[in-house]
């Protein structure tokens, strides 16, 4: 066995029973659908099922509306146990945490209690929608608007590539409420109920990989939105974005650290079982050391990730730099990871018999969503730098 | 001096249990071996008792008979178990053997605490030696130990196929008696006994099994499987991943979750050979897979390997069988 | 109503890492503990009973100290409490001393029903369920493929799996019965459970607790004791065949002729 309880120094008693409950979850329910999501495409309503049934779908939410209260480094362990079955019904996880961190952050106690129990239970899933067809890394470049009208705002414009834009019932808009504000006080964030009025998902992507996972590009013309949705005061939205990102790219650094254990643990069982030359090709050095090395990459993105956890749950000043950190480690890790696994596995590593072809391409994602790594490191450099100078 | 007793089951034709054949020929040869007048006897309890005394004094010099109505229409494990407390009494050097199967074992535990008697259960051997010496399996296999009582006597459980059945020279006495006191355990009533077509013969007794795994596929697959099964005299035993998938039912499952089983032959078709299969079959005596992997698990602990379509193979191995016999 | 299922603390079996100790006894240290997989079966069966008719399921366990820490999945599974009887003086008990103290521990206890697994990984016994019912005089009703009380009625009846179907059994309760893989699979402990787990209670009690003697019970008044242990004989190559199906079979043959098993 690669991963034994003792690297769970940090964890209480909780986390380790928890992670070990997912895990088994994971093996026994999960992992067998993992090729079947993948190609088919689908979301897997069953997995989303499983895990409201679990109370995984609870974890992030405040207790008293029916979650779990579950601080950052849990919900990651959650992330990571299920991510190395699935990547994909990892992001269900994921995404129910992405999209409900603005209003967590910054909601009121009334938004709280009238769309937290819903979301704790799994009966409503929620998404995130910031990244537009022009405003990808540039995400102050935003160009939907949301213009106030009596007691509604009316919102207008495109979001691409928003994760189960096409299964939530819940949408986290960010709009421009006052283009001549400064540039971070343009923005303002509202939870839009769909279906409604003038939203409507125009496709769904194609990918190369999380190929279950519902990747939608939505259309608000004219939608009409309640000032009583609007997440804190007009011009939050950019804080609040920032402020998520300190706890989502943790989620996202767990989803790679899991997808690479997954791809290790195939690689290794694969090595040990398959015989060449008359003996079992992980004796030969070549592949020990691709193993060792895929293994100590994942330990310390692994490490370094709790660590990260801890350090922003405890309100580190920089809690950007590390939320940053972890998720560039954790990203390049997983690509290097599945990378080698396919390699180890040799020609069978390229056929969708095994798993880690799929593994390989549902790491690269963590390349590039949630910021890409490019992203992570001018935000790792301003911090060590202090913001630029004319 | 010490009397080895064996209670002898029914079977399910209402003659004596082949288990009890089994343990009844083990119990004769440690009799002789503990020798200075040791002897072995049978029990026999039941509303009937003769037919299965009759067949159980085809194997011991003397058999204690005891017919006790409760018997019929209560489960059977309690009832025998006061009884042949009741037969064994305050014998310092008296062994109980037993079946290891579910009625077996359920007597063994109702008699330790009757008697205060220690028990060793699933014995795949045993012997003589100055004492009673045990042979058990350990962790899935791993290990095979040796035990013992500290006592003089003892309750020992034996597996299925731990001996061959061997008659005596000539056959023994049967003792009648009657049931005696009226029971101090409470007799659970049999309110139906319900028969379900399909339900195999405890595979765990089995000399031969043949068992399918994943690669079998479906229930249509499983056909082969049966057939191989009777051509070769034996049960059909299954994976838990075959039982899961609805192919076949739970009580053929062999495994850690399912039934551990020691058969003279284990024919493996379209079985991995992964450890939670491997801990219910491995010491089988003889064990020949067929898979299309020739790199499974299974290939580090069968004797004999056929790496193919286990359709093809098991098509061919069935002609070939029946062909012998023709 | 009320439902004791009796839990042992096991060595995990796919840590696979079960040894004996130098005094021949299991070594509880070598690898890490888990609830025995047979006991989860008989608490998820009594767990779904209580649902549906009322009432709360407890643990009774026979363990050293750290079967607490076992007992905390069981617990979030959904038990309501656990009984631990601990006391380093049990180390090393046969299957009567373990008679003794779990019948002496549900003594105290009021009950409707005791569960027991079918058997443990650890020992494979599976007759201690047998003894505790015969200890306290309860009706015995074993091999369950199906479970099911009346309380009102206050009996309950048990599908018993046999060689040809089932035996349909009918007692008073309180009862004992030893349950099967059949009645189900056992949940995952919910995380909700898994948090709540923490704030259920666990007594201990010890041996005085019982009222039981130290002397009697442990190591020191085992009935059965390890004489020797070895692996088992290596099985020899594996013989591998490649070749046209009829080649297979035909090797097949030849080598069960070879081997006498036809």
């Amino acid at each position: 066995m690669v991963s034994t309880p003792q690297s769970a120094q940090r964890l209480t008693d909780d986390q380790v029973l928890l992670r070990d409950t997912l895990r088994q979850l994971a093996d026994e329910r999960i992992a067998p659908r993992a090729a079947d999501i993948d190609r088919s495409g689908e979301f897997p309503e069953d997995i989303r099922q499983l895990l409201a049934q679990q109370d995984v779908l609870a974890l992030p939410f405040p207790a008293e509306h029916g979650g779990i209260g579950g601080d950052l480094l849990t919900v990651c362990l959650a992330i990571e146990q299920i991510a190395r079955a699935c990547t994909t019904s990892s992001l269900i996880l994921a995404v129910q945490d992405l999209g409900s961190l603005p209003l967590r952050l910054g909601g009121s106690a009334e938004q709280l209690a009238r769309w937290v129990p819903d979301l704790a239970a799994g009966r409503r899933l929620i998404c995130f929608g910031l990244t537009e067809p022009e405003a990808g890394s540039d995400a102050a470049a935003l160009r939907t608007t949301a213009v106030r009208d009596g007691d509604d705002y009316v919102l207008n414009g495109t979001k691409r590539f928003i994760t189960n834009g096409s299964v939530a019932e819940l949408v986290t808009v960010f709009a421009v409420t006052d283009r001549e504000a400064s540039r971070h006080r343009r923005l303002s964030c509202f939870i839009v109920e769909v279906p409604t009025e003038g939203f409507r998902v125009a496709r769904v992507e194609h990918k190369m990989g999380i190929r279950g996972s519902p990747t939608a590009e939505l259309e608000f013309r004219d939608v009409r939105v309640p000032a009583a949705n609007r997440i804190g005061e007009e011009g939050d939205g950019w804080s609040l974005a920032m402020r998520t990102f300190e706890r989502s790219r943790p989620g996202i650094a767990a989803q790679a650290v899991g997808i690479a254990q997954g791809a290790l643990e195939a690689a290794t069982a694969y090595a040990r079982d398959r015989k060449q030359f008359g003996q079992r090709i992980g004796d030969f050095q070549m592949i020990g050391a691709m193993l060792a090395d895929m293994d100590a990459q994942t330990e310390a993105a692994r490490q370094l990730l709790y660590a990260a956890c801890e350090i922003i749950e405890g309100g580190a000043p920089d809690a950007a730099r590390w939320a940053a950190i972890a998720k560039l480690v954790a990203g390049d890790t997983a690509m290097k990871v599945t990378t080698d696994a396919v390699q180890v596995f040799g020609g069978y590593g390229y056929v969708d018999e095994f798993p880690v072809e799929r593994m390989m391409r549902d790491a690269k994602i963590t390349q590039l969503y949630e910021g890409t790594q490019q992203i992570q490191r001018l935000v790792i450099a301003r911090a060590l730098l202090g913001p630029a100078r004319e | 001096m010490a009397t080895l007793w064996v209670v002898g089951e029914v079977g399910t034709d209402g003659s004596l249990a082949r288990i009890s054949a089994e343990v009844a020929t083990l119990a004769r040869t440690l009799a002789q071996a503990a020798g200075g007048g040791s002897e072995a006897a049978g029990i026999v309890v039941a509303a009937d008792p003769g037919p299965v005394a009759d067949g159980l004094a085809g194997f011991l010099p003397r058999v204690v008979a005891i017919a006790d109505p409760a018997a019929a229409g209560h489960a059977w494990s309690t009832i025998a178990a006061e009884r042949v407390a009741a037969v064994v009494g305050d014998d310092a050097d008296a062994f109980v053997f037993l079946g290891a199967g579910p009625d077996g074992r359920d007597l063994a535990g109702t008699l330790a605490a009757l008697t205060g008697r220690g028990v060793l259960v699933n014995a795949t051997g045993a012997a003589w030696d100055g004492r009673l010496s045990v042979e058990m399996s350990a962790f899935g296999g791993k290990l095979i130990t040796t035990s013992g009582f500290t006592g003089g006597g003892g309750i020992v459980t034996v597996r299925p196929g731990t001996v061959t059945a061997e008659p005596a020279a000539a056959a023994g006495t049967v003792e009648r008696r009657d049931a005696g006191e009226p029971l101090a355990l409470p007799a659970v009533a049999i309110v139906e006994q319900i028969e379900e077509a399909g339900a195999a013969a405890p595979i765990e007794e089995a000399r031969v099994i043949v068992a399918g795994g994943r690669g079998v596929g479906g229930v249509e697959g499983f056909e082969l499987v049966g057939e191989l099964a009777a051509a070769l005299g034996g049960a059909v035993g299954a994976t838990r991943a075959a039982v899961d998938s609805g192919w076949i039912p739970y009580s053929q499952q062999i495994g850690q979750t399912g039934k551990i089983v020691k058969p003279e032959l284990y024919l493996a078709l379209g079985i991995s050979g992964a450890i939670q299969h491997k801990v219910g079959m491995q010491t089988a005596s003889t064990i020949v897979a067929v898979n299309r992997d020739p790199d499974a698990p299974i290939a580090e602990f069968a004797d004999l390997l056929v790496v193919g379509d286990l359709f093809e193979v098991g098509r061919a191995l069935l002609v070939a069988l029946r062909g012998r016999s023709g | 109503m009320h439902i004791v299922v009796l839990t042992k603390p096991v060595p995990d079996p796919a840590a696979a890492a079960e040894r004996l100790g130098p005094d021949l006894r299991l070594d509880r240290a070598a690898s890490p503990a888990v609830v025995n997989g047979n006991d989860e079966y008989a608490l998820e069966a009594a767990l779904k009973l209580t649902e549906a008719h009322g009432g709360e399921v407890s643990l009774l366990t026979m363990a050293p100290a750290t079967g607490a820490d076992t007992m905390r999945k069981a617990l979030a599974m959904g038990a309501a409490r656990g009984v631990l009887v601990t006391d380093p003086a049990l180390a090393g008990s046969c299957v009567r001393t373990t008679v003794e103290v779990l019948s002496a521990a549900l003594r105290d206890l009021t009950f409707d029903l005791v569960f027991a697994g079918f058997d443990t990984s650890d020992g494979n016994a599976g007759v201690v369920a047998a003894g505790v019912a015969a200890k306290l005089g309860l009706p015995y009703l074993s091999n369950a493929a199906k479970i099911e009380p009346d309380p009102d009625g206050g009996k309950v009846r048990v599908r018993r799996i046999t060689p040809t179907g089932y035996d349909l059994l009918e007692a008073p309760m309180p009862a004992l019965v030893v349950c099967t893989q059949v009645l189900g699979e056992p949940r995952y402990p919910s995380l909700k459970g898994i948090m709540s787990a923490r704030s259920k209670e666990i007594a201990t009690r010890s041996l005085a607790d019982l009222g039981l003697d130290a002397a009697a019970v442990g190591g020191a008044a085992a009935t059965t004791e390890v004489l020797e242990s070895r692996k088992p004989p290596a099985r020899g190559a594996t013989r591998v065949v490649r070749g046209s199906a009829d080649e297979g079979a035909a090797e097949i043959v030849s080598f069960l002729e070879s081997r006498r098993v036809i």
